[in-house]
């Protein structure tokens, strides 16, 4: 069976029967057969024990030249496939905040960090749209080269009830970000027609990179500081857990 | 006068390129309509190219074989003016991009179409505000596109299809009065190449979708009226309208080979008076949209190939 | 606006549920016997009133009015204008580079040209560049000056352009100008096209008194006016007896296909979950007398846009409420796709060669939908 299946595919290309494989990401079924929908490499996630009889078949996003092996086997796998590269509910977002209200941050989603890519330990390995996450964060931590390419990212709210899981009420905006900081958040949910809704009310989520008043990048020393290694003054953030 | 006299100004109207008739007598077969070389169902050839363009998501870029008369034109300029012209164009596609705030929410990709021809594409040339005919290309595209995704998959998000026409085909032979066939027929072809290149780039920029949807033409012409009016149209397909005389019907298809569907039709004309095959029951326009279709089948062995080779090419990087 | 990124596309996105979408089309889609949402037959027409020559100050006018309350009028106003050669014509005679050839073009100058004939449509909420009233008028447009045999054309049997020419150096040109009261609560192209036929219908030009290549002039008497699609009674009957083979102005039908039925003029909700929207163009064929066909041009279906269901089996709240085998997937003939019953999925793909040949021959063939619509059309008291 897995002999007939092609390296690489092209949507509308036949990959195989729902008899023989269950349909996964990048791929449609159409009259009983599997057909690819993206270009890619073909890859076959072996099935489940419990849950699966069938191998699963999809078309993978990742151009890298060594078939993926997906983390399946070590992994309990409970999200559900990914079909796209967009923010989902409980994907893990890197964003940069773009204004600081007092019941709200907004902030732009500068990168997805899906679950195959934060597992991977080598960032090149990361789908195209993700590329390079660290010239992406240095260029947006730059104030320099703010608001132009806002519009055509995807914005998201950080309402003030979901910065932290404790003192929910005593929260002050601006004691847990500032317009440039780069914040880990994990999505809540797919908001209204403008924005999405992003949560760091978890222990590894929250401000990552931060700028002092005087424009020097700080350091993380409580869950709610940070200092400039500069000047030596500290400010106060929301800060995630460095791993 | 509200002429800028800082800077030495152009003429206020237009200017032609002076033609002199000594030039038209020694070159008749330059003036001469060009003539279809090709069988009647031999397609043209289509240069198809991804990833041309690396600040887009997606892009590809599409050129038609010049036809056998235009070819020798340039090689051997025999007149200031070509006989026929030959389809370029370059598509981009941005996103999937987060929609306008002032948008509503949508579960689906909300997909927009641009079309707009190069003011130096035809021989008029064509301002740079969107025309009613560009405008109407672009609904169609979008038809034709939106059948072909799988917009479900990206929700609340937008999709920007952008094709710009190097190069237009022309709606008649240059030297035709432009009422003898006015309908723009050039446009047909125009559209077919739009879907063909917008079908590419989507694919490049990992959208996804059902199938590579491709543009087929193919067009009820009769030719040499001068012996006879009573010859019957015959079916070709790939119509380059400046070899054909008249054009009686002609129909464009954009087609999914992989299930058999089409996602945009557009058909025009008298098709009544067709001439087939004998034992051929079919009706004209049931003729003319297997005749558009067998020439998208055409056109979907070259998107292949090239959708296929990018792909190589960038596995083969990583 | 909030419609206006609807509006980019060429139809409306309905404001229904997923599960009253999967109702509509679980009723329109049964075997043979569709149920519409209105009762009427899947070739049947909304009830309409119409009349004709409401605008004085026009060459023609109608007004239809639909049930459901939406309203389109219609006025034709005609100018005499000089016809200009093309340039490269005259250039071209004046070489003498083949003078048959040229001869041949001069008489085909004759013939007419289709941007003599100018349309415009306003739809309240649109601007009038945005993509649906530009792709209705170019639609509408591309039938009405559609290529109808400008060779075997004799006298005056040829489509609306040949009619407009007046001698080698006049024509009349046709303003056509569509204006649609209400909202559209459906797709309004058949209110328009069948509105833009009555129009047509009733348009009158002015009595010619100057002769061959003078200069126009002509009678003031408005009652000798004569029709621009001649009447039976006027032209004599001296070819055509049979008083249906005169030529009309073609109509536009819009049509739907739904699972394996073919619905003819489909309202709002109809629409909405249409597997594919066809609009096809028909005339009388002037020789035969029978219909043809003018253009098919697909219309973009707003069931692609429309919200999915989700199914028992993978709502979250319904968690262990059902068993999975509750609702399985079954493979929808008509589509290919594997569908829950009773839970709406968005259309996608495109169409099959066979359903389009269906719908064409069901608007085509004797005793059908065109031949009622148009006699229906001319059953409307032309005064």
């Amino acid at each position: 069976m897995a002999t007939s299946l092609p390296p690489v595919a092209i949507p509308g290309q036949r990959l195989g029967s729902i008899v023989a494989y269950s349909a996964g990401p990048g791929t449609h079924v159409q009259q009983s057969n599997i057909y690819a929908s993206i270009a890619g490499p073909v890859v076959v996630d072996p099935a489940q024990s419990k849950t699966q009889t069938k191998a699963t078949l999809r078309v993978s996003r990742i151009l890298s030249g060594t078939p993926q092996i997906s983390p399946a086997s070590s992994a309990p796998i409970k999200q559900k496939p990914r079909y796209n590269t967009l923010p989902a509910v409980d994907s893990i977002v890197l964003a940069r905040v773009t204004r600081v209200q007092k019941r709200q941050a907004t902030v732009s989603i500068l990168v997805v960090l899906d679950e195959t890519s934060a597992t991977t330990s080598d960032p090149s390995k990361l789908a195209s749209d993700n590329d390079n996450v660290a010239s992406i964060l240095t260029t947006a931590a730059n104030p320099e080269n703010h608001s132009s390419t806002d519009e055509l990212r995807f914005q998201a709210l950080i309402r003030k009830e979901d910065v932290r899981a404790v003192e929910k009420d005593r929260v002050v905006m601006d004691e847990m970000f500032r317009v440039g900081d780069i914040v880990r958040g994990s999505v809540l949910s797919l908001g209204d027609q403008s924005f999405y809704y992003l949560t760091t009310a978890r222990n590894d989520l929250g401000v990552v990179m931060a700028r002092s008043e005087a424009g020097n990048m700080m350091f993380p020393i409580s869950w709610k500081e940070m200092r400039d290694p500069v000047t030596g003054a500290g400010e106060q953030r929301k800060v995630a857990r460095p791993y | 006068m509200m002429a800028d006299r800082r800077r030495i100004n152009g003429p206020p109207g237009g200017t032609r390129p002076a033609v002199f008739a000594s030039n038209l007598q020694s070159g008749t077969s330059a003036t001469d309509r060009a003539q279809r070389q090709r069988q009647p169902s031999e397609l043209r050839k289509i240069f198809l190219k991804t990833g041309l363009i690396p600040t887009a998501s997606g892009s590809s870029y599409l050129e038609f074989e010049p036809s056998a008369s235009l070819a020798a034109a340039r090689a051997n300029p025999k007149s200031l003016i070509p006989p026929s012209s030959a389809l370029k164009l370059a598509c981009t596609v941005h996103g999937p991009k987060p929609l306008p705030r002032s948008a509503a929410f949508s579960p689906n990709l909300v997909l927009t179409t641009h079309i707009k021809y190069a003011p130096f594409a035809a021989r008029q040339r064509k301002g740079h505000i969107r025309d009613a005919s560009e405008r109407d290309l672009g609904v169609h595209l979008e038809t034709a596109l939106r059948g072909a995704i799988i917009a479900e998959r990206w929700p609340k998000s937008g999709l920007d299809i952008t094709i710009t026409i190097l190069e237009a085909e022309d709606d008649r032979w240059w030297g035709s009065a432009p009422d003898s066939h006015d309908a723009s027929w050039g446009m047909m072809n125009v559209l077919a190449g739009c879907i063909t290149a917008a079908s590419a780039a989507i694919a490049d920029a990992h959208i996804d979708c059902l199938d590579l949807v491709a543009g087929g033409v193919a067009a009820l012409v009769s030719d040499d009226s001068a012996s006879t009016s009573t010859v019957a149209p015959k079916l070709m397909l790939d119509t380059d309208p400046a070899e054909h005389r008249s054009i009686l019907s002609a129909c464009v298809v954009a087609y999914m080979p992989a299930r058999d569907e089409i996602t945009e039709l557009w058909l025009k004309g008298d098709s009544s008076k067709a001439s087939l095959e004998d034992g051929d029951d079919r009706t004209g326009h049931e003729a003319l949209i297997d005749g558009a279709v067998d020439a998208a089948r055409g056109a979907h062995a070259v998107l292949a190939e090239a959708v296929r080779e990018s792909l190589l090419k960038t596995v083969g990087q990583a | 606006m909030s419609n206006q990124r609807q509006a980019s596309s060429a139809s409306q996105v309905p404001h229904l549920s997923p599960a009253e979408l999967s109702y509509l089309y679980s009723s329109l889609s049964l075997p043979k016997t569709p149920i519409r949402p209105d009762g009427r037959s899947p070739t049947q027409f909304r009830p309409l009133t119409a009349e004709t020559n409401i605008l004085p100050g026009t060459n023609g006018s109608a007004r239809i009015g639909f049930a459901d309350g939406t309203q389109a009028i219609v006025g034709v106003k005609a100018e005499v204008e000089k016809t200009v050669l093309a340039n490269e014509t005259l250039a071209r005679n004046d070489g003498g580079a083949g003078l048959d050839r040229g001869e041949q073009e001069g008489s085909a100058a004759v013939g007419g040209h289709g941007s003599w004939v100018q349309m415009s449509i306003e739809i309240p909420g649109f601007r009038d560049d945005d993509a649906l009233p530009v792709f209705l008028s170019e639609m509408m447009r591309e039938s009405l000056v559609g290529a109808v045999g400008t060779r075997e054309a004799s006298d005056m049997a040829g489509g609306l352009k040949e009619r407009l020419v007046i001698n080698k150096r006049w024509h009349w040109r046709l303003y056509i100008d569509v204006l649609l009261l209400s909202q559209p609560l459906a797709y309004p192209l058949p209110l328009l096209s069948l509105t833009t036929h009555l129009a047509l219908l009733s348009t009158k030009l002015p009595k010619r008194k100057s002769q061959g290549e003078e200069d126009p002039f002509f009678d003031d008497d408005w009652a000798v006016a004569e029709y621009l699609y001649p009447r039976p009674s006027l032209s004599s009957g001296k070819t055509n007896s049979t008083g249906s083979s005169f030529v009309r102005p073609p109509v536009t039908l819009l049509v739907i296909s739904v699972g394996e039925n073919i619905i003819f003029d489909p309202n709002r909700e109809e629409i909405a979950v249409a597997d594919a929207v066809l609009a096809i163009s028909i005339t009388r064929d002037s020789e035969a007398g029978t219909l043809k066909l003018l253009s098919i041009r697909t219309v973009d279906p707003p069931s692609r846009l429309t919200q999915p269901g989700v199914p028992n089996s993978e709502n979250v709240s319904m968690l262990g409420a059902v068993a999975p085998t509750e609702d399985v997937a079954v493979l929808n003939p008509a589509t290919g796709e594997e569908e829950v019953p009773g839970v709406w999925r968005p259309r996608r793909g495109g169409v099959k060669r066979s359903v389009i040949a269906e719908m064409v021959k069901t608007a085509l063939k004797k005793g059908g939908v065109g031949e009622e619509v148009l006699e229906g059309l001319e059953g409307v008291e032309v005064s």
